[in-house]
Formats: structure tokens, C-alpha cells, sequence
């Protein structure tokens, strides 16, 4: 506690001390008065004797400090005093720094969401989540859910997982009931030990209990908080009422808290997952889909568990050649999977280099800056260095100084990044799954600011400081300089900086240009149809009302023919999956075409339409016919095909009247008839490639679970109410899912590509502006300390038109240097895009080079203008007087 | 002959660091004799080696408020011998007692130097 009272009594030792020496200089002047000295001369003698007085007593009160503390904060106040001093230079400072800590920060913002996120529950990176590996995806093929039978085989290993749980994620349902109109609502069923494998409890009533998740006991469901709130209205004694899911009555048993989220998956309340025998058998391994958590036993390796699966997935290859060959399985733990799963890790990246940039561009500006005023101060620092500061105290003083300005400049920042993040929360709302995610102004992202501000502070003071130090020891106090030698060792280091900027930024502008535009390739790709004038909506038909295919077929039916009489209507058709937003893959046998096991099995994309549906979305018809009124359930099974089903396994020769067959988990294997040929329609809107397609008929193979689109002459949204009229005719339990535009949802599917691009154009704009600042500074200063050059320049008979020259040139030669290292550097970045964002879209576009570099010589030439022309201004005859 | 100064300002670390010890010492021991002020001290140290040391300013007060806050001393309000106000120091028990030990090793350590030369001379 001493230094405590000392901090609070050294105030009266500062006092005594001051008193001690007076009185000490006071008695030695009187002392040499007594000797016959004057007073004047008696009392200089005295202060001569004692020494530095301000330095003796400073030494002396320093025994009370606590040295560096008190020191710095000193500084700091100096440094404060100094800013307030000079506001121009301040804010242009505080506001350069405040623009690059934020975008970092905002941009970090989303880092912290996705791929640092808080999970649940208890000890998260003991929990593993075991994937199957698909052979035949090229983009996170090891994410792949799991078969059940897998599921049941290597969740037994029980002595490498303490616990096992599985879910059926992305179910839809019907939600009804409670005086509300029917909802359309995403669930997961899960096993019974579903949330004691992450460690979580509800918070309201209880998780499911063993038992439940067998048939006949299995109508108990668990809401997420989110349904809780929103449907239910928090009601607390919502435990134990029943709630109406897909028209079967289901007890709550429990409410999660809000924090339970894994991110990517948004599940609005939880089942138990039934698995019956028919899951155990051979033929359910070509039904993989299921997440498979795991916890990891006490003393069990991550290593040991990778081990355990991979020989369990080559018994599952072996044994269950036909459905297992070639597919592998994965484990990864549970943040490491749904980081990667999320699949936001290389863009982010991408990005965060980008904002990393701009910051060193923000750096250098301020470093230039710095650097300039340390010129101006030159006379200050050097008498405080013959004054008896250390040269290490003076480079303190300069670099708390850039603390100080990165400090102010990360509190702005912060604030900024808020805003930011605020826009950016708003550009991520494209699905569920997204804007579930809590971006926020965490502890993460205030610590990532802090670290950024310390670095940017040293990044752009240090140099800067070091210079000034050196050059003011050089000094002579009473040289008037005009900017001699060590201005222009000051002009080197400002020049390399606006070089390195200027490299930077061009690197910038052109790897944004080709990112972008490969973005809006794949964005604005010919997807095959005309997805204008088209109302889309997703109906899920329950087993409860709809029992069998006929069931099935006959609302379709009715539906179908009832859309089409709708005015404003030209045609109505269903599909399996709406086009260019993903199908399933089903493996294909071609009737007379021998195929060896050990090679790449046939697969197409699988899509199950009704007879108007290349005409409603418009798919061109190449050859053959669509489906008619005679291929009715009791006919000859046909199917139509595309042209890369043609082109890949007929090799371009035309297929009508060929036989193939669909390899489909629970539909009776059939040969089917080849009738038709069609277009080309793009899997999904994203999909660089084109796929083999076959589609089906709805009336030989209905399906639960389909899309409806109607084409129409007027605004497609405008028929929504006639829709949900027209189907609450027909059922007035039955939800409508995701009514949209086909527009509204190819808009959707570009996720975050929209944001992604915009944030890219607005970082490289950003790193453009902070380089043209960069040199327009660095000229303009240049042009004030040649000022007198220029006037005896023109008082020799130089000419106006050549002094602009002059100056334009200067400009120009420093940003050469900067332009051809970006441009460069830049030569690779096609090639590094590519191997990113593997197989997406080739980024390669050398147009893009000369453009950007044409504009970034527009930029300077502009920048530099302002000083060239006031240059041309300087009058001769001022400027030579003027000393 | 010039007084042999004690300490030089503190440029130099390394030779303050060195003569502390000796400066703290003849401090300790000046005031045991008398409370006295600062510039009492410097003159009485002049004085007392026969004008063969001065103290250098810019040693003694920082070594007053070390002694100061290690409380081997403590400062009173008081007047000068011209009728100033000054501030008088004067030891402390614990400074008494400190001013003991240091003065034993002091002393040994000075027969040991003095032995030493001595040898040398053989």
C-alpha cells in the first residue's frame, strides 16, 4: 500500500523539493554577494554551479514515480496538447487510421461469427462430427451426411465415441393450429440423445428421453427458442400443451435456450428421429442422410476416431460394393466442421486480405503525414535533445504520439464499425441459416480493433519517428533551413511510401476487378429457361392426408388444372425440385452398354416433372416428344433426357428409344424408354458446368414433395393471393413454402456474391482514394518546399507550361515505379482465383490489366494536378524574398 | 587545488551507480551529527574532507528523496541559517541503524582495500 500513500503525498515532496533548492541557490548567490559579487551576476553564478535545474529536479521527483507510467502519460498529454494544436493535420490522421481500422474490424466482424463461432454446450471440441466422403463431389465432398445403416454401424464403436446421435436435418413441415394460419416451418429429426451429445438442456421442460424415438411414442417435439418467441408468443406454460405439426398432434416436451445453434443449421423445432428396420438394411445406403455427431471417449483421439472410421467406410466398401465403392468417411471436430461446412473460410480470407491492405495503404498515408509535420518540428526537437532528452525518449515521444493518433483513430473506427456492421448484418439476410448468425461488435472483434490500432500505430509512427530523431540530433539549432538535405531524406522515405501505396492499391483495383468479374459471370450465367414471368412455390404433401401415390397424383392433378384457369395465367406445371436449384444424383444403367464396376459409375441429375413443364419454363424440346395423357401410371415407364446426357453417354447419337434405368432408394427398379431429348438446364444457378439430366413423369412416379410454377403475363408476384386461394380450396390445412418469383429465388441463390462484390468495389475504390491522397500529399508538400526553386526557375525565364511539367512529372515518376511493381504483382492473381475458388469459373481476363492501369494514371495525373497548377502560381519575385 | 568532484551529472550512469553507496554513507553520516538542509550538506561535506570533495547538486537531491522514501530520513519544515525557509533533513531511526551497517562494511571493505594496496607495494 505504499506506493499508494506515495502516490498521494508526493505532491508535498515536489513542494519541499522545490523549496530545498531555492533556498539552496538563494544562500550560494548571497554567499558570492558576500564576496563583492553583484546580485545580478551572484545569482546567474549559482544556477551555473547547480547545473540543469529542471533536469535535477526532474531526476529527483522521478524517485517518487512510477517512472515509465507517469512518463508516458505525460507523453500522452503532450501528444493530446500537440493534436489539439494542429486540427487539420489531426483529423486528416485520425480519420485515414479511423477508416482502415474499421473496415478491418467490420470485416473481422464477420470472422468472428463464422469461423470463430460460440457453440453450445459442454467442452464443443470434444464432440466430432462424422461425415461420409462422396467421390463425386468436387466441393466438400467429406461433408456428405451419412446412410443410416453406416450411421448404426459406426456409432457402435463405442469404445472410440461416449455417445452418438444422428440428425435428419432440413425437413419441412406444416404447422397449424392455434387460431393461426397454416406456416410452412423447417425441422430436424434427431435422436433421442440428440442434445446430451453437445451437452446442452432445454430450458424449458425436458430433452427427449430413450423410448421416443421409436414409432408409436414418438409424437413429442422440442421448439427452438426463436418458434417460442414468435409463434407461441414465450408462452411458459407451453411444456406439455400439443401443437398441430404436419396435421398430427405432437406434445412439447421442451424449449431450447436461444444460444443453442450450430452454425448453418436453423431447425425451428426438433423431433425424435425414427429409424425402422427397413433404415438397417442393404438398400437404405443410398439414402445418406444423416448428421452424425459424436462425443469423442474419455482419452480418445481425434487421430484414433479418423483411424477407427476409415477402416469401418473400407468394410462398408467391401462388403456393399454396388452402393459403397469408392465412398470414404470423414471426421472432423464439431467447430472445424461447421466452419467448413459453412464454406465462407476462402472468401473471408480473401476479403480480410483485402481490408489488410487497405490498412497498410491508411498506414503509409499517415506515416507521410507524420513524417512531414516531424520536418516542421525540427527546431522543437532539437532543443529538446540539446536540452538533455535521450534520443530514445524523444522517438517515445513520437511514437506515443502515433499511439495517440491510432488510439483516436480506432475509437472513431470502432464507431464506424458498428455502422458497418449494421450494413453488413443487413447484405446477410439472404437465408435462415445465414441470419441466424449473431454478427455483433464482440470481445473478439474489440480485441482484433485494439491489436490493429497498437499495429497500425507502430506501422506508421516508428519509421517516421526513428528519421525525425536522427535528423534532428543533426540540426544546428540556428540553421533557418530551407528544406535542404534532410528534407529530401524525408521526400526518399515519403517517396517509397506513395510508391508502395500506389503499388498496393493498383494491386488492389485489379485482383477486386477480376474477382468481381468473375462473380457476375457466374451470377448472370444462361441458366437454360426463361425464369421471368414465373411464380414459384413449394408444397410438401403429409403422410397423413396423403397416403399413397395416388393421393398424390390426383391433388396434382386437380391442382395443375385449376392454376392453369387462373387469369393472368398462360401455364402451370410441377417439378421435383424447382429448375437451377439443385436435384439429387441417381445412378443410371444404359440398357446394351457394358460398364465395369471399378469405373465411374453413370450418374444424372434426377428431376420428376408434370407433362407442361418444358413448355411453361421453357426448355427448348431438341428432339422427340415431352410426356402425354398415354403415359399414365399403367404404361411403359419414359423419360426424357438433356443434351449432356446425350453428348456424355451416347456420345452425341441421338437416344429416342434407347432403355435406361433409375437407380432410386424406394422406387421399384424399372426400364424406362428414352422419348425425348431436351436443352440443357443448369443443376443449380451457380454451376459453372452442365449436367447430365433425366426427368420423369410426375403421373408414373409422384413425389411428397414438389414445386409449383405458373407463367404468367403480368407480374409473376402479383398471383400470390389467386395461389394460396387456390390451394386452400384444395386443403385448407396445407402450407405454401417460399411463394416467390423464379427471379426472387436465382436472386437468392447468389447468396452472399452480391455483398461479396460490393464490399470488394468499395474496398478497392477505398485503396484507391487513400493512394491518390497519398501522393496528392506528397506532391503538394514538395511543391511548398520548392517554392523557392520554382521562383528562380521562373525568374531565370523558366515558363509557366514547363514548371506544371515539372511537377506532373515528378508525380509521375514516383508512380511509375509503384505502378509497374502492382502491376507485376498482380500478373499471378488469375491463377492463384482459380486454384481458390477451384472449377467455379476461369478468372482470366487480361482486358481487365490495361483498363485498371489506365485509370489509375487517370487518378494520379488528377492528383497531381491541383500541386502542378499551384506551382505554375508561385510568384518569383515572394518566393525569393521569401526566406 | 580544484575540490575532487564527488559525482558527475548523471550522464553517465554506471559512475553514479558506483559512488552511490559512498554518497548515501557520508549523507547518513553528516546529518547524524546535525539536522541540516541542502546546501548545509553540500558545504558541511566540503568543509569536513578539507575542500577535497564537492557534492554535485545533481546527485544530492535525487539522493535525498531516495534516503527520503526508503525512510532513512525525514524533512521538516525549518529555517535557513540566512532565515529562509528550507527544508531540514534529519536522519531516522531505521536511518541510524542503516548508517551502523553500512558504516562496519564500509570499514571492512576499506581495510580490505587498504591491505590489498598494501601487498601491492611489496
Amino acid at each position: 500500500m505504499s506506493w499508494l500513500m506515495q502516490l498521494f503525498s508526493r505532491h508535498r515532496h515536489y513542494d519541499d523539493l522545490t523549496v530545498s533548492i531555492n533556498e539552496h541557490l538563494a544562500e550560494r548567490a548571497e554567499e558570492l554577494m558576500d564576496g563583492g559579487t553583484s546580485r545580478v551576476e551572484a545569482e546567474q553564478t549559482a544556477r551555473r554551479e547547480f547545473g540543469n535545474l529542471g533536469l535535477i529536479e526532474q531526476r529527483s521527483r522521478e524517485v517518487w514515480q512510477w517512472t515509465t507510467v507517469e512518463s508516458l502519460l505525460a507523453d500522452v498529454r503532450f501528444a493530446l496538447r500537440q493534436l489539439i494544436k494542429s486540427p487539420g493535420f489531426t483529423v486528416t490522421a485520425v480519420a485515414t487510421l479511423a477508416l482502415g481500422i474499421a473496415v478491418n474490424a467490420t470485416m473481422f466482424s464477420m470472422v468472428s461469427a463464422f469461423l470463430l463461432p460460440h457453440l453450445p454446450g459442454r467442452d464443443p471440441q470434444n464432440v466430432v462430427v462424422v461425415s461420409s466422403v462422396n467421390p463425386d463431389a468436387s466441393f466438400q465432398a467429406d461433408t456428405n451426411p451419412v446412410s443410416p445403416p453406416n450411421y448404426l454401424a459406426w456409432g457402435n464403436g463405442r469404445r472410440i465415441f461416449s455417445a452418438v446421435a444422428a440428425e435428419n436435418e432440413n425437413l419441412t413441415g406444416s404447422l397449424s393450429g392455434s387460431a393461426q394460419p397454416p406456416e410452412a416451418i423447417s425441422y430436424a429429426a434427431v435422436s433421442a440423445n440428440y442434445f446430451s451429445v453437445f451437452g446442452v438442456s432445454p430450458q424449458l421442460g425436458r430433452a427427449f428421453v430413450a423410448g421416443e424415438d421409436e414409432q408409436g411414442h414418438d409424437h413429442v417435439l422440442i421448439l427452438s427458442h426463436g418458434l417460442w418467441e414468435r409463434r407461441f408468443s414465450s408462452d411458459p406454460s407451453i411444456v406439455g400443451r400439443s401443437v398441430r405439426l404436419n396435421r398430427e398432434d405432437y406434445v412439447v416436451a421442451g424449449v431450447m435456450p436461444a444460444n443453442f445453434r450450430l452454425l448453418g443449421f436453423s431447425p425451428q423445432l426438433w423431433t425424435p428421429l425414427t429409424l425402422t428396420a427397413a433404415d438397417g438394411t442393404p438398400s437404405g445406403r443410398k439414402n445418406r442422410y444423416l448428421y452424425m455427431f459424436a462425443r469423442l471417449a474419455p482419452g480418445v483421439t481425434l487421430e484414433q476416431a479418423r483411424a477407427q472410421i476409415n477402416i469401418l467406410a473400407q468394410q462398408a466398401q467391401q462388403n456393399f460394393p454396388d452402393t459403397e465403392s469408392r465412398w470414404g468417411g470423414s471426421v472432423r471436430t464439431l467447430p472445424d466442421f461447421l466452419t467448413h461446412n459453412f464454406g465462407i473460410g476462402n472468401a473471408l480470407a480473401l476479403i480480410m486480405t483485402v481490408v489488410g491492405f487497405v490498412l497498410l495503404i491508411a498506414c503509409a498515408n499517415v506515416a507521410g503525414l507524420l513524417l512531414t509535420r516531424a520536418v516542421g518540428r525540427q527546431k522543437e526537437l532539437a532543443v529538446r535533445m540539446s536540452l538533455g532528452a535521450s534520443r530514445v525518449r524523444v522517438v517515445r515521444q513520437l511514437v506515443t504520439e502515433g499511439l495517440v493518433i491510432a488510439l483516436l483513430g480506432g475509437g472513431v473506427g470502432l464507431f464506424l464499425t458498428y455502422i458497418g456492421i449494421h450494413l453488413v448484418r443487413a447484405g446477410l439476410s439472404f437465408n435462415e441459416g445465414i441470419s441466424a448468425v449473431p454478427i455483433r461488435l464482440d470481445t473478439n472483434v474489440l480485441l482484433f480493433a485494439a491489436l490493429v490500432s497498437l499495429v497500425s500505430a507502430i506501422v506508421s509512427s516508428v519509421a517516421p519517428a526513428l528519421k525525425a530523431s536522427r535528423t534532428a540530433i543533426n540540426t544546428d539549432l540556428k540553421s533557418e533551413s530551407r528544406g535542404g538535405t534532410s528534407g529530401r531524406a524525408h521526400n526518399r522515405l515519403r517517396v517509397v511510401l506513395v510508391g508502395a501505396e500506389i503499388a498496393i492499391a493498383l494491386f488492389l483495383l485489379i485482383g477486386s476487378c477480376l474477382l468481381i468479374r468473375g462473380v457476375y459471370i457466374l451470377d448472370h450465367q444462361e441458366l437454360g429457361f426463361n425464369h421471368d414471368h414465373l411464380l414459384t412455390a413449394g408444397v410438401v404433401l403429409d403422410k397423413a392426408r396423403y397416403i399413397d401415390s395416388s393421393k398424390q397424383n390426383q391433388f396434382a392433378r386437380s391442382l395443375v388444372t385449376q392454376m392453369q384457369q387462373l387469369p393472368g395465367v398462360k401455364g402451370a406445371a410441377l417439378a421435383s425440385n424447382l429448375p437451377a436449384s439443385g436435384l439429387g444424383r441417381v445412378s443410371i444403367h444404359i440398357k446394351g452398354q457394358q460398364e465395369s464396376r471399378s469405373n465411374e459409375q453413370h450418374t444424372a441429375a434426377d428431376v420428376v416433372v408434370t407433362s407442361d413443364y418444358f413448355q411453361v419454363v421453357g426448355v427448348s424440346m431438341l428432339s422427340g416428344r415431352a410426356f402425354n395423357d398415354r403415359d399414365d401410371a399403367t404404361a411403359p415407364r419414359v423419360v426424357l433426357v438433356n443434351q449432356e446426357f446425350v453428348h456424355k453417354y451416347f456420345q452425341d447419337h441421338d437416344p429416342v428409344g434407347k432403355q435406361i434405368q433409375l437407380d432410386i432408394a424406394d422406387a421399384p427398379s424399372a426400364w424406362s424408354e428414352i422419348v425425348g431429348v431436351v436443352g440443357n438446364v443448369k443443376t443449380y444457378s451457380l454451376d459453372p458446368l452442365n449436367e447430365p439430366q433425366v426427368y420423369e413423369f410426375y403421373v408414373q412416379r409422384p413425389v411428397a414433395s414438389f414445386s409449383v410454377m405458373l407463367r404468367s403475363t403480368v407480374d409473376p408476384t402479383s398471383l400470390t393471393p389467386a395461389l394460396r386461394h387456390v390451394v386452400a380450396q384444395l386443403d385448407s390445412e396445407l402450407p405454401l413454402l417460399r411463394v416467390m418469383s423464379m427471379d426472387g429465388v436465382v436472386e437468392a441463390q447468389r447468396n452472399g456474391n452480391p455483398l461479396f462484390s460490393r464490399l470488394l468495389a468499395t474496398f478497392a475504390v477505398l485503396a484507391l482514394i487513400l493512394s491518390a491522397i497519398g501522393i496528392y500529399g506528397l506532391i503538394a508538400y514538395s511543391v511548398g518546399q520548392r517554392t523557392h526553386e520554382i521562383g528562380i526557375r521562373l525568374a531565370l525565364g523558366a515558363k509557366p507550361s514547363d514548371i506544371s511539367r515539372m511537377i506532373l512529372r515528378q508525380g509521375f515518376k514516383v508512380a511509375a515505379v509503384g505502378l509497374a511493381t502492382g502491376f507485376t504483382m498482380a500478373l499471378p492473381l488469375p491463377k492463384v482465383f482459380d486454384s481458390i475458388f477451384q472449377g467455379l469459373v476461369h478468372f482470366s481476363a487480361p482486358v481487365i490489366y490495361p483498363i485498371v492501369l489506365a485509370v489509375m494514371l487517370m487518378v494520379v495525373f488528377c492528383a497531381t494536378l491541383g500541386p502542378a497548377r499551384r506551382a505554375t502560381r508561385v510568384d518569383a519575385t515572394t518566393a525569393l524574398r521569401n526566406e | 587545488m580544484l575540490p575532487y568532484r564527488l559525482l558527475v551529472m548523471a550522464k553517465d550512469p554506471e559512475r553514479r551507480d558506483l559512488f552511490s553507496g559512498a554518497l548515501d554513507l557520508m549523507i547518513l553520516h553528516s546529518l547524524r551529527l546535525k539536522p541540516m538542509h541542502g546546501y548545509a550538506l553540500v558545504k558541511h561535506i566540503k568543509q569536513a574532507s578539507d575542500d577535497l570533495l564537492q557534492i554535485e547538486e545533481g546527485s544530492l537531491y535525487p539522493a535525498l528523496q531516495r534516503l527520503l522514501k526508503e525512510g532513512l530520513l525525514e524533512s521538516k519544515e525549518g529555517i535557513s541559517a540566512k532565515g529562509r525557509p528550507t527544508r531540514i533533513y534529519r536522519l531516522t531511526k531505521s536511518g541510524a541503524r542503516h548508517l551502523e551497517r553500512e558504516l562496519t562494511s564500509f570499514e571492512k571493505m576499506f581495510t580490505g582495500i587498504t591491505l590489498v594496496l598494501a601487498a601491492a607495494k611489496v
